[in-house]
């Protein structure tokens, strides 16, 4: 049914036109740029050793305390409720339980060079191969070994992945869903979706 | 979705947080039709599964009308009910064979009940009568309660828990909030508990209609099912209103067509009903409640064409409107809503961009098809009962409207009526716990019930309410917070 309007006939949008409008910060996108500014990066020598790091999409003072709380190791500081996660990178033992905590679900966990340390002659391509823990509240829940569609935080399409191992937290009840993606996407990779019909 | 079908089900039978307690297969009659409906579900709830959103006519013009809030507030879902006019179906629970009509708001003829009603008169005294089970009323109790007074608790909704029993989401906050739980899980928490309590009395489905100032005494209507009342005449000592807030709805065009609803309304049927009220739909409010019902809309299955706000910059928490980024819904910020249009029922929505003095931009409309509109362009306290009851209110913008005036601990310049929650000033579930605990410690105190541990932690919680408000989020409120404290 057609609309009349003051400026006549109103365009029938596609849904894809309406995605490519404004993004920043202020229609709450988030670039890996803002992380960097933020300090919310590793230093290079992290990842270099290969150590997890945990992603905190996280920039501003809200009153929010989970992730904090939860971690065993005290690698996320936090001095009053409105603090902004700090992260101490070489506390961070990759436990996953802040992410599986955050209520923004805004924590995922890289494993960098994952593929060189634990999946060396078990597949060709291991070498290249990172892992990040992504949270994940919808459904269909990806399945074990199964290929995903890696998007980063624009909805921007990366890289397709390989689902690792699914978890979901006994506690919090978010599904942490672990993929094999290529290192240069890691960093990015912030969404999956499943390829499934 | 044809709008009228029996065979229509919108239920929800598969969701990655919730799961569905729908009780015992009934059926109720709607105009001639035999529509399948669950005990546990509200008439409501019941037409909208089975497709129909039209639920009565508007009085002078006749148009189509359906619900708005879904919380017993808006009156926009009334229909005449085995003979009785002006039911509230949405907070109306179904019984098998309930007959179910369309009315016309105007002119609905006197009940022709059906079955003969049946009225229980019922007075008594409390300490503390406490007025909404949400999350400050429920706090307020179990506080007062632990202290030994002795407690009545009221509300409108069959359901306990408020607003809490449709937060999919982990709550923010601390631990003293219960951080990193999720809304619906609180909400059983704080129910399961507060049945354990032999000192409170609990009254759902129950409606206050009056307050009598001099003799201090509260009417409430309970149904306990339709055609079954009981009148409650409660005396309390002291009174803790905590009756919530309303959502805003916005003026334009087609903003009465059935499917354009408050967002807390469609979070209703997807969360705690199961069902979904629209396949697409453009979401109008991209603050907190805008983006958080957006990923909502996703866990039950249904595509949200866009979240549009006149504002240049989200109101939101960056994580919560970046989680809808990453998934690729669309919020388009200085965006705004011409009309919805469609012939008895929502079919579609233009949208246009603003310049920055928000005036429209000529040539920027767009035109989506969707079968829901929904708006979350904030809140307004509900104050009607402190109105009539004699509290002094004041009108505040940071807190979303007329709230009352009151002290630290939350007493009102009414002598032993104390406030909390959305009632004081629209905020939080996690603030409106607290204030909760707050009103109910205070009011028990002035009963001259007294522990050490409740003076720790009515300062504890009037300590963290402060920190959480130091949130550049909530500058506003502590903003507003100030022009309404007084002291006694």
């Amino acid at each position: 049914m057609a609309s009349e309007t003051e400026g006549g006939k109103a365009r029938k949008v596609k849904p894809e036109e309406l995605l490519e409008t404004q993004k920043d910060l202020a229609a709450g996108y988030i670039s890996l740029e803002d992380l960097r500014r933020a300090g919310n990066l590793p230093p290079d020598d992290i990842v270099e050793k290969g150590l997890p790091v945990p992603i905190f999409d996280c920039l501003e003072n809200i009153p929010c305390t989970p992730c904090h709380d939860v971690c065993p190791t005290g690698a996320v500081v936090m001095e009053s409720m409105i603090d902004k996660p700090k992260v101490i990178w070489e506390k961070c033992t990759g436990c996953t339980l802040c992410a599986q905590a955050c209520p923004g679900l805004a924590i995922t966990i890289v494993y960098p060079k994952f593929g060189e340390k634990r999946l060396k002659g078990k597949r060709p391509d291991a070498e290249k191969l990172w892992l990040v823990s992504i949270p994940y509240e919808l459904l269909p829940i990806p399945k074990k070994g199964e290929k995903v569609r890696v998007y980063d935080r624009g909805h921007r399409y990366l890289c397709d992945g390989e689902v690792y191992t699914v978890i979901k937290s006994p506690r919090f009840g978010t599904v942490l869903v672990n993929v094999l993606v290529p290192g240069e996407c890691a960093f990015e990779a912030k969404y999956v979706e499943v390829m499934r019909e | 979705m044809s709008p009228i079908s029996g065979l229509v089900d919108r239920r929800i039978y598969e969701h990655p947080i919730l799961k569905f307690d729908r009780g015992r297969r009934v059926r109720i009659i709607f105009e001639g039709r035999e529509i399948p409906a669950y005990e546990n579900e509200t008439i409501a709830a019941a037409l909208y599964a089975a497709g129909i959103l039209h639920f009565n006519y508007s009085g002078r013009l006749k148009r189509p009308r359906g619900p708005f809030c879904m919380i017993g507030k808006c009156s926009q879902c009334m229909m005449r009910v085995n003979g009785v006019p002006h039911v509230r179906t949405c907070i109306t629970l179904v019984e098998d064979g309930m007959i179910v009509e369309r009315e016309d708001t105007h002119e609905a003829t006197l009940p022709t009940p059906t079955k003969k009603m049946k009225i229980e008169y019922v007075n008594k005294d409390y300490d503390i009568v406490v007025v909404g089970a949400g999350p400050a009323g429920l706090s307020a109790a179990m506080e007062a309660a632990k202290l030994g007074a002795k407690v009545a608790v009221l509300d409108q909704n069959p359901f306990l828990g408020g607003q809490l029993i449709k937060q999919t989401h982990k709550f923010f906050g601390t631990k003293d909030s219960y951080a990193g739980t999720r809304g619906v899980d609180i909400a059983k928490m704080l129910v399961d508990e507060i049945k354990d309590y032999e000192n409170i009395d609990i009254y759902p489905a129950a409606q206050v209609i009056g307050y009598y100032r001099r003799e201090g005494v509260m009417v409430a209507f309970q149904s306990l099912r339709l055609a079954e009342y009981r009148v409650l005449r409660l005396k309390g000592k002291r009174y803790v209103i905590a009756t919530g807030a309303m959502e805003r709805s916005l003026v334009f065009p087609g903003n009465d067509l059935p499917g354009v609803m408050g967002a807390g309304a469609a979070q209703t049927l997807m969360n705690v009903f199961g069902i979904r009220p629209a396949d697409e739909v453009l979401i109008i409010g991209a603050g907190n409640v805008g983006v958080i019902i957006a990923y909502q809309a996703a866990q039950a299955g249904i595509k949200v064409k866009a979240v549009i706000d006149i504002l240049p910059k989200t109101a939101a928490y960056l994580v919560h409107a970046s989680k809808i980024r990453r998934m690729g819904i669309p919020v388009l910020m200085r965006h705004t809503i011409r009309e919805a249009y469609g012939k008895g029922r929502v079919e579609g929505a233009v949208i246009y961009e603003v310049d920055e003095k928000f005036r429209p931009i000529p040539g920027s409309e767009k035109d989506l098809e969707v079968d829901g509109v929904w708006m979350a362009v904030g809140l307004t306290p509900s104050v009607e009962l402190l109105e009539l009851m004699g509290a002094k209110l004041k009108f505040v913008r940071e807190l979303g409207g007329y709230v009352p005036l009151r002290t630290e601990y939350l007493e009102t310049t009414l002598d032993g009526v104390f406030v909390a929650g959305d009632a004081t000033g629209i905020e939080e579930a996690s603030t409106a716990m607290m204030e909760g605990k707050i009103a109910g410690i205070s009011a028990a105190f002035s009963l001259g019930y007294k522990s050490d541990e409740a003076e720790k932690e009515r300062l504890k919680a009037i300590k963290w309410l402060d920190e959480f408000r130091s949130s550049p989020h909530y500058a506003r409120i502590k903003e507003g917070v100030k022009k309404v404290l007084i002291t006694k």
